[in-house]
This record gives C-alpha cells, sequence and structure tokens, in this order.
C-alpha cells in the first residue's frame, strides 16, 4: 500500500526503506516518522526525542495520528502471527514483489507446524 | 472515563472514546470468559513485559525450546497466561502446533480467539498512552456475569486460510452481516469473527487509529494530517520490526 499511494500522490517511495532505514524512503519527513515509530515499538529512551522531532517537523496533530497507525499496527501484526493467517489469492498477487523485495517470507500453512 | 488531557500533544477526542468503549467491553463478561477473567488476560498481557521466562523465549533462537514457567501474576489457567504472554511478546514466532498444544490444555478455539482479541486492543492502547506520552490506564473493575458463549453458526475452519475458525465472508444473511459491511474484507480482519465482538473493536479501534476498515485498501484513502504514504511508512516499519509477513 506504500507504493501504490506514493505513486498515487506522484512520488513512487522506495519501499525498503522499512526494512533498511538507512535507504531515503522520498516520503516527505520519512526518517523522522520512522525514528518515531521504532520508539514506539521498542519503548527505548529516544521516545521522547523522537516525539519533539515529529512534533516540530509536522505538528503535533501529525504526532498523534503518527502515534495513532503505529500503534494501531502494534495489534495487526500480533493477530496475524497468532491466528496462522494466509494473505489470501488477491494479497498474495499484490504484494508479491514487495515482500520479496523487502525479504519477507514465511511458510505456508501446511509448513507452519 | 479515559483522558489524554494530560499529553504533552492535543489529542483529538476520538481516542479516548474509542478507548473508553474497549475499556468498558473488557469490564464485561464475553463469549468465553467473565469480566473479571478478561481483566486478568489484560493483566497478564501487561506482566509478560517483566516476565523472564518470555524474555529467555525471546532470546532463544526457537522460542519452543525453552523450558519454565511464565511469571503469572492471576490465577488463570496456564494456557491462558501462555496464549497472553506469547501473544504479547513473540506473536510472530508462534506455530499452528503450539495453538494446538492451547486447545488440547483445554482452551476452546472461541477462548483462543477472545483472549488475542483481548490483548490485541490492549497493546495498541497501552502502545498509544506510551506514543503521547501518557501513564497506562488503570484496568477496569470487572463485572459480574457468565460468558455468553455465543459462537457465530456459519464460523468454519479453513486450515489453508487460518488456524482458527472464521466467517465465511459471504455472511449476508448472518447476524455476523455487520462485520465487514463492504461484503469483503482481509484475513486480518476476519481471524478474530469466530468471536463477533473483537472484529468489532477492531473495526472501532481502527477507525480512530489509522482507517475505517472498508477504507483500507484504497490507496488514496486518508484522515487526519498524514498523508497515506507517510502512514503507510509507519505501518510498514512498526510491520518489519516484529517480522510480519502479513
Amino acid at each position: 500500500m506504500l507504493r501504490e499511494s506514493s505513486a498515487l500522490e506522484g512520488e513512487p517511495a522506495d519501499i525498503t526503506a522499512i526494512a533498511n532505514p538507512g535507504h531515503d524512503s522520498r516520503v516527505p519527513h520519512g526518517p523522522t516518522l520512522i525514528a518515531f515509530a521504532e520508539a514506539i515499538v521498542t519503548g527505548s529512551q529516544a521516545l521522547e526525542a523522537a516525539r519533539t522531532a515529529v512534533v516540530e517537523a509536522i505538528g503535533p496533530a501529525a504526532t498523534v495520528d503518527a502515534a495513532g497507525v503505529a500503534s494501531n499496527f502494534e495489534r495487526m501484526v500480533r493477530i496475524a502471527g497468532s491466528t496462522g493467517i494466509e494473505l489470501g489469492d488477491r494479497l498474495e498477487r499484490g504484494s508479491a514483489d514487495a515482500r520479496a523485495e523487502l525479504g519477507l517470507t514465511r511458510p505456508s500453512a501446511p509448513t507452519r507446524h | 472515563m479515559l483522558s489524554y488531557a494530560s499529553a504533552p500533544v492535543p489529542v483529538r477526542s476520538g481516542f479516548a472514546e474509542s478507548h473508553q468503549r474497549f475499556w468498558d467491553r473488557l469490564a464485561r463478561p464475553g463469549a468465553g470468559w467473565t469480566g473479571a477473567e478478561r481483566v486478568a488476560i489484560a493483566h497478564e498481557a501487561r506482566a509478560a513485559a517483566r516476565c523472564d521466562h518470555c524474555r529467555q523465549r525471546r532470546s532463544a533462537l526457537s522460542p519452543h525450546i525453552v523450558a519454565g514457567r511464565h511469571t503469572a501474576v492471576t490465577d488463570l489457567p496456564d494456557a491462558a497466561v501462555e496464549v497472553a504472554h506469547a501473544v504479547m511478546q513473540d506473536a510472530g514466532r508462534l506455530t499452528r502446533r503450539w495453538y494446538e498444544a492451547r486447545l488440547a490444555e483445554g482452551l476452546s478455539d472461541g477462548q483462543y480467539v477472545e483472549i488475542v482479541g483481548t490483548v490485541v486492543a490492549l497493546v495498541s492502547i497501552d502502545r498509544f498512552c506510551r506514543a503521547v506520552a501518557v501513564p497506562e490506564h488503570a484496568l477496569p473493575a470487572p463485572l459480574p456475569g457468565a460468558p455468553t458463549a455465543y459462537r457465530p453458526a456459519r464460523a468454519v475452519l479453513h486450515l489453508d486460510e487460518a488456524w482458527v475458525p472464521m466467517v465465511p465472508m459471504d455472511n449476508a444473511d448472518t447476524p455476523e452481516a455487520d462485520l465487514w459491511p463492504a461484503g469483503k474484507t482481509g484475513n486480518v480482519i476476519r481471524a478474530m469473527s469466530l468471536v463477533p465482538d473483537e472484529v468489532r473493536t477492531l473495526a472501532d479501534l481502527s477507525a480512530v487509529h489509522y482507517l475505517p476498515n472498508e477504507r483500507v485498501r484504497d490507496a488514496s484513502a486518508c484522515q487526519g494530517s498524514l498523508s497515506r504514504p507517510q502512514m503507510e511508512l509507519i505501518a510498514g516499519r512498526v510491520s518489519v520490526l516484529h517480522d510480519c509477513f502479513y
């Protein structure tokens, strides 16, 4: 969805930045948002500075929105991991390139014992 | 009422309202657990961060080779404690064999899904608190009553879709017709449908934190102050940090 949405906005993102934060995602304020997301997940001591950086770069409302999105996906990743869901045909096809680019794989259901 | 008034940035009211609705639901009996048990599941999920056994398993090559017991803080059955801690701390490395072992220990599939639903709703609220520098909310006092034992009549297990039974995508003529009003949804939403209220909670939280479920697949959809690519960059980074293939 990062690739699709950024293409719609006329500036295709480099999706490898989500696996390699050193890469330039070409998303405005990308490094600042990634640093905030990482600090939320890890609870690191960098969180306060990361939050301040987002406030200063994009504003308080965007900071809250970023907090909302990051914490939303703390939920979704756990559902995916704990229920053994498969992608489904549509998502499987649509995300194959992106998953290969990011090196994200998972054994299929019959083998994930 | 839950509040974000102490946050260093103004938090729009939708967050507190949505989180309060989950808090209210958390205190009530669910489909497979009493209110007291549901609140206990939430206590265990929070306690997992301080559990030595969880810490040892996370650092092991495989979590399934580490012997020992969780540092439980409630009198929930061991199987329920295991699920609450594992989903919280190491969900990306769970397996179908591990899930089936929990069923063999006495959990029903519906009870399992309800634990997962409780833990994941809680973690999203607790992480939001962390993100906006507000202390975790005190868990609610449980309300009395027995579990409803509700189970969707058409829920079925297809192992090529998930480990857990799910409501079929075509559910228009069932009491679960409201779960995906657009008529279709992703497996990550359907995965919770054995306990329909878990999908309703998921939808309620998602609509505030991210997007209404029915708009997620529209790449032009966004809300709030971030562009959709900015939202997806954050979502993608969080997913990668958890080794989430989805």
